[in-house]
């Protein structure tokens, strides 16, 4: 964990440290030390306003907000994963990014000029889809009981029918974008350009309710990944588990698209690096995945930006790009996926 | 320790098709209960009412005189530990974090393991002979140590009552007879009330000593092994015809299915033999016999003889000496009126002893008349002879014309040849 922390930082300050514009690490400290309210100089550096503008107005908030993005979609990758006892579930596989993403587009193509609490429409539309979105789940779910009880297969399975006529809405709004089809396509692929220090403010306490929601039930979740019969007889209210992580995760999902659009892999790969290394344990790997996800968007992000700067690529491409290959080296080293599916 | 439940008026149906129909039943504190019953008949469905994983639509299950629906996740999980008959273990978790999972009802959200919760996951393992695997991860398990894990977590709880759903299923026979043991010692124990759904009554009764029998999602009986288990019961129950008997060693009561009367086609067609001599050296002859739809009769035999019963089951004539006596010649002619009827006559490899010796005189006279008689492996027959006399007495049947089949699988050729008769 300790390893991880140390990655994070290590991460955050390279981020800061590259761009089209090249920052010293010099002066990357001095400019931060200066925010500290108690005053620590450090001699012979000499630091540019403009520098200072970049770094703290625009660096600062992006790899904040990318950090806060990440760590969202790995944990709630992780809480999908172990909820749905599925390796294929993403934080993208209830369809809250379908909601979301019908929000961002009805949006974009309406053309609205709405501005609330400093945020566009598209960001407010998209949290809007999303938490649409999770309510509609809510109410298939309370339909989809049996009994007393509702299985997590007909959880996933309803999650899927509502996301793919979420995306068939999608694509049918994108076939009329017209000439913002290019707005479009490239919210979709997602990214942090633009990110502001307002999105942060808004963002990070959304990310922190859905974290502190699911990681409160990790041990619940443990026993979950044993079935729901055996949780329930090991005293796990599962019903109530299931209606938590599930407003958790969904929480941390819908806030990271709507300031970020879908970025995909992260909240798929993630996890299930941490498991091959560490283990099913829900208390290690909850904030094991956090701090590696929010590492690996950040340096992705800043490869987005590096790469053919000054222009960038959506970080979506580069985060599947490099995480494929070496999550198949990964699983190659570990010989057999140790769990999920048996002795392998 | 030591859980009372009792179980009222329960019912319960899925899809409107009943499964629990006014399922009655109380069990003690300390009762150690095999819960019988065919596929279907509700077993495992009353479990998981009980384990609050099923609601059942009327009645009511009394814990300790409390009505189960008053107890919260975590205190029923204090009172109950449940041990399926498999555990998915999808996940890399090792044995000791599953085991450790036991201890989830005592810890509350933000209290970490401490020092006694990890003695008593030591403890437990230690009890069910895992301790061993501790490091290990749940996915490279065999079955059978795979159960003794869960059943590890399951002394873990610490629980009051213990449910097994066909905790045995898939284990081999060391495995079961080694898991139900374990269940039996927290009984004797610790006084935990166990109940215990299980397929197998032949292993049930070695290792329970109250039954309780359910048929259609009622209980059909309940009680001591020979209250319960009667071929009656068993065959209302499970629908098929079954005798109850002793198990040779232990004594128990013991439940074999038997096979339904044989109609072969062309019944008429098949010899009527007679078969001399019962208990298990002469069954297997019977069994054969009756297996290719060959009419019998049986004799003489003791009036307890495996022999006798099976005659009675299948409804065959017999001849039968009162256990203890020897045959003193009151049995005679009625034996010489059976062998006479008969196409043929058998003389399995049974043992000889004074009391038997008259069936030869009995055998040699059918002989004389023409009987064909067949004598079943005269190879070890010294081995077999308590009187003396056997040996000489068999050469001399050879001599007038008996045949001399070296194994019991050179019967059915025989069988087949004489084809049928007229007679009998």
């Amino acid at each position: 964990m300790t390893g991880l922390v140390g990655f994070l930082i290590f991460a955050v300050v390279s981020a800061l440290i590259f761009g089209a514009v090249s920052i010293g690490w010099r002066s990357v400290l001095v400019i931060l030390l200066d925010t500290l309210p108690v005053p620590v100089s450090i001699a012979g550096v000499e630091v540019s306003p403009i520098h200072e503008d970049i770094l703290l107005q625009i660096r600062l908030p992006r790899v904040l907000l990318a950090a806060a993005v990440g760590s969202s979609l790995a944990v709630a990758g992780a809480v999908f994963q172990g909820l749905f006892r599925n390796p294929m579930a993403d934080p993208y596989v209830i369809g809250i990014s379908s909601g979301a993403a019908l929000g961002a587009v009805f949006a974009m193509l309406s053309g609205f000029s709405l501005v609330l609490g400093g945020f566009g429409a598209v960001p407010l539309f998209a949290f809007g889809g999303g938490i649409i979105t999770i309510i509609t789940i809510m109410l298939v779910y309370s339909m989809a009981r049996v009994g007393r009880a509702v299985p997590v297969m007909t959880l996933l399975l309803a999650g899927i029918a509502v996301s793919a006529f979420l995306s068939a809405l999608v694509s049918l709004l994108t076939y009329f974008a017209g000439e913002r089809l290019h707005m479009v396509v490239f919210w979709m692929m997602g990214g942090l350009g633009g990110a502001t220090w307002h999105q942060v403010k808004v963002m990070v306490p959304y990310a922190l309710v859905g974290y502190i929601c699911v990681s409160v039930f990790s041990r619940d979740l443990n026993a979950m990944l044993l079935g729901e019969e055996t949780a329930s007889n090991l005293g796990v209210n599962t019903e109530r588990v299931k209606k938590i992580m599930l407003a958790g995760s969904s929480l941390l999902v819908a806030a990271a698209v709507s300031t970020s659009g879908i970025i995909g892999f992260v909240g798929l790969v993630v996890p299930h690096f941490v498991r091959l290394v560490a283990g099913p344990d829900h208390r290690f790997l909850l904030p094991a995945s956090a701090l590696l996800g929010g590492t690996l968007l950040i340096a992705t992000d800043t490869l987005a930006r590096v790469i053919i700067a000054p222009s960038e690529l959506p970080v979506g491409i580069i985060t599947a790009l490099l995480g494929a290959p070496m999550f198949l080296y990964l699983l190659k080293k570990r010989k057999k996926l140790r769990y999920f599916g048996g002795g392998g | 320790m030591g859980l009372n439940i009792e179980v009222h008026g329960l019912k319960l149906a899925y899809d409107a098709q009943p499964v629990l129909e006014d399922t009655n039943f109380s069990v003690e504190r300390g009762d150690l209960v095999a819960l019988l019953g065919a596929n279907g008949a509700g077993k495992s469905t009353l479990l998981r009412c009980i384990s609050r994983i099923l609601k059942p639509n009327a009645g009511h299950i009394m814990l300790d005189g409390t009505e189960l629906k008053h107890f919260d996740s975590k205190e029923a999980a204090r009172k109950m530990a449940v041990v399926p008959q498999e555990t998915t273990a999808d996940f890399d978790f090792t044995v000791e974090d599953i085991v450790m999972m036991g201890r989830f009802p005592y810890l509350n959200r933000f209290q970490k393991e401490d020092q006694s919760d990890r003695e008593i996951v030591q403890r437990s393992m230690e009890m069910t002979g895992v301790a061993h695997l501790a490091r290990r991860s749940i996915t490279a398990l065999s079955g059978g140590e795979k159960q003794r894990v869960i059943m590890a977590r399951a002394v873990c709880q610490q629980p009051e009552a213990l449910l097994l759903d066909e905790p045995t299923a898939n284990l081999d026979i060391g495995y079961q007879s080694m898991l139900l043991e374990l269940a039996a010692r927290l009984n004797r124990e610790q006084e935990v009330t166990v109940i215990a759904a299980i397929h197998d009554i032949n292993l049930a009764v070695h290792h329970f000593n109250r039954f309780i029998l359910l048929s259609g999602g009622r209980v059909m009986s309940a009680g001591r092994a020979e209250e319960v288990i009667t071929p009656d019961n068993i065959q209302k129950s499970y629908g098929v015809p079954a005798t109850t008997y002793r198990h040779p060693l232990h004594g128990v009561l013991q439940v074999s299915v038997v096979r339904e009367k044989t109609r072969v086609e062309g019944h008429t067609k098949r010899p009527v033999v007679h078969v001399i001599g019962g208990g298990e050296e002469a069954l297997p002859v019977l069994e054969l016999l009756i297996g290719r739809g060959c009419r019998l009769s049986v004799g003489p035999v003791s009036a307890q003889d495996s022999g006798c019963r099976f005659a009675h089951f299948h409804s065959l004539p017999v001849v039968i000496v009162p256990p203890f006596t020897s045959m003193n010649g009151v049995h005679k002619e009625e034996h010489l009126e059976l062998m006479r009827k008969s196409d043929l006559v058998v003389v399995p490899p049974i043992p000889f002893g004074e009391g038997n010796l008259p069936i030869f005189e009995e055998v040699e006279a059918v002989l004389k008349e023409g009987k064909p008689v067949y004598l079943i492996d005269l190879a070890g027959v010294e081995k077999r002879d308590y009187s003396g006399h056997a040996p000489q007495l068999l050469k001399n049947l050879v001599q007038r014309g008996a045949v001399v089949l070296e194994k019991l699988e050179d019967l059915p050729g025989v069988v087949d040849r004489h084809g049928g008769s007229d007679n009998g």
